[in-house]
């Protein structure tokens, strides 16, 4: 073959190539060398046959390369894939790079590799961003005096700051990846486990909503019940629901105080509403109860009467006896006339001697009846005096136009008709008159 | 005069001083220029294996004392790393890039790309960098105190684009 016929040869190959690209088999060389015509045809075929060989090579290596194949190897002698090398070195870097960044490791950069390496370095510096930022977040949990958990949208924990874990007992590698539902969040506060359906919270947590309960209980480790006020956030990321934060603190002390104020307020309503000496009401409340009897008997339209009665001659007792002698007269007349009244009447003193029963539902003669009852009673009582004790009654029923005062106005009047009639006995106002 | 020298850090000199208008670089040729006439004499005086062999040795030297005087061998492995990349590149030695790190058995595999002593050489078909080899090795026993090797496997001079070391410990 002379020169001419090895280069339109070698020319057809390359056209070809250039038209339909390498193909599977690559560049195959046209020309037997050892049918070359001369030295230098052959020599130059010997050439053209190596670089053939060597872009065949290339493109292999650049096909696995591009195919993320970083072992792959090419001789080293192949002056064409020398760039393609340095790529590969790089890409072999990139690719510890990367696993190291994945390990936490953001002291990374990428160097001398243009627009990547711009963008490495700006992912770099967004992640150190973001470290730092978590380390500032991670700082104030630390620090809060809030406890503060995170979990994911099962329920399981996945994250506990030092005052969660100081509150419940757990280390946060005893409840890592626990449900909250079957270790701290499973009673009520009497002790009793949730139902199957669960709670607002464990509905919360599932649902991504937000949830706030300032009596609420959580099991610590040891056992006990920790009352707690909590506050409940979902996360979400991109629009999907990653989990909830959970902060809640101990109201333990809050609670002993509300209980505590709530005994000092009930007795302090109760000291406002009671007689101090007999423990009856006082006329306070008798003038509070009294409005709200009229109220009730005229929206029902039923009856009611109240009775007014005075001790007699209780002056005499105080001056013969002296005061605590009389006081203790008061405490026994209290008793006698509270132990022979309805549960459902009123009864309270009126100021010293003088005392006041509201009997709801009676009419007037019930009235009477129930009076003459109580004077009969503490005629029959025995007080602490070496004396009789009597008392005379007064009786006055609700009429139509009454109002408190006007009411209070009549059974007074009634009192004193009895005592103006001798004492120890009853007079009634008529009902309507 | 004593017969042998010591060297210390000091013996640099203040560049700072002695070169105000110069400053502290110069030029790659010049320091192949060095390196190659050095190699060219001792080959000839000592023969190639020995002269490869004390071009190591120089370089593990220059490794321990660029370890102890230029970076800080107190830093976590990853920060090293970094570290040491960046004074690589400060000081235009070349561009480090780790391959491999396997902390546990300390076996790594490094490139040098840019390589102050082989990038652009035409292709001999064996490795020249005999004073990388020990100054990488001279590194890594600075920094962990063990005895490492440094052993090239690919280089410029070898028809590669960059220079690659294995790098182990010497098991006793």
């Amino acid at each position: 073959m002379d020169s001419t016929q090895a280069l339109k040869a070698i020319g057809s190959c390359l056209a070809l190539a250039m038209e339909r690209g390498l193909g599977k088999n690559g560049l195959v060389f046209p020309v037997e060398c050892k049918d070359a015509a001369d030295d230098t045809c052959r020599n130059f075929c010997k050439n053209l046959e190596q670089i053939f060989a060597q872009m065949n090579e290339t493109y292999r290596f650049a096909e696995a390369l591009a195919n993320g194949e970083l072992k792959t190897e090419v001789s080293r002698s192949n002056i064409f894939a020398m760039p393609l090398k340095a790529l590969q070195a790089s890409l072999r870097h990139l690719t510890w790079q990367t696993n190291q960044v994945a390990d936490g490791d953001l002291s990374q950069q990428v160097d001398f590799l243009g627009e990547f390496s711009l963008s490495f370095n700006h992912m770099i510096a967004s992640l150190r961003d973001k470290e730092s930022l978590e380390q500032r977040l991670k700082t104030i949990t630390d620090v809060l005096g809030e406890g503060v958990y995170l979990v994911d949208t099962e329920g399981r924990l996945i994250f506990a700051n030092p005052e969660a874990e100081r509150l419940l007992g757990y280390s946060f590698q005893e409840m890592a990846g626990k449900m909250v539902f079957n270790t701290i969040h499973k009673q009520f506060a009497d002790g009793t486990f949730f139902p199957p359906e669960g709670t607002q919270l464990v509905s919360a947590i599932h649902n991504g909503q937000v949830y706030n309960n300032d009596d609420c209980v959580f099991a610590c480790k040891s056992g006990r019940l920790m009352p707690v006020s909590l506050a409940c956030r979902p996360v979400i990321t991109g629009g999907k629901l990653e989990g909830t934060v959970i902060a809640f603190h101990d109201i333990t002390e809050q609670k002993k105080y509300q209980e505590s104020l709530q005994t000092i307020n009930a007795l302090l309503e109760k000291q406002a509403s009671t007689d101090a000496l007999t423990g009856i009401y006082n006329r306070l409340e008798f003038s509070k109860l009294l409005t709200l009897e009229i109220s009730r008997a005229r929206r029902y339209q039923s009856s009611m009467t109240i009775i007014m009665f005075d001790i007699d001659k209780f002056k005499e007792i105080n001056d013969a006896y002296g005061h605590q002698t009389g006081d203790s007269v008061l405490i026994d007349m209290a008793r006698v006339v509270n132990a022979n009244v309805r549960t459902t009447d009123i009864f309270a003193r009126w100021g010293g001697e003088e005392f006041m029963v509201i009997a709801p539902g009676c009419a007037l003669d019930q009235g009477i009846q129930l009076a003459e009852m109580l004077r009969l009673r503490v005629a029959q009582t025995t007080f602490s005096v070496p004396r009789e004790v009597t008392a005379s009654f007064g009786v006055a029923a609700l009429r139509r136009d009454d109002t408190e005062i006007s009411l209070t106005n009549r059974v007074d009047h009634a009192l004193y008709q009895a005592k103006a009639n001798g004492r120890n006995r009853v007079e009634a106002e008529d009902a309507d008159a | 005069m004593k017969n042998t020298y010591d060297f210390s850090w000091k013996d640099l000199g203040d560049l700072a001083e002695g070169r105000p208008n110069l400053g502290s670089e110069t030029s790659v040729t010049v320091y192949r220029l060095m390196q190659f006439t050095f190699k060219d004499i001792f080959s000839k005086e000592l023969g190639r294996e020995k002269t490869c062999e004390l071009f190591v040795k120089a370089g593990l030297l220059a490794g321990r004392e660029f370890c102890r005087n230029v970076l800080n061998p107190a830093l976590p492995f990853d920060e090293f790393v970094a570290d040491l990349k960046t004074k690589l590149i400060d000081f235009k030695v070349g561009v480090l890039r780790v391959e491999q790190a396997d902390l546990e058995n300390l076996h790594f595999v490094l490139t040098v790309s840019e390589d102050l002593d082989c990038s652009g050489l035409p292709i001999f078909g064996e490795t020249v960098c005999d004073y990388d080899e020990g100054f990488i090795a001279g590194i890594f026993k600075e920094y962990t105190g063990k005895d490492f090797t440094a052993k090239e496997v690919d280089c410029w001079a070898t028809g590669d684009r960059t220079c690659r070391f294995e790098v182990k410990p010497i098991k006793v």
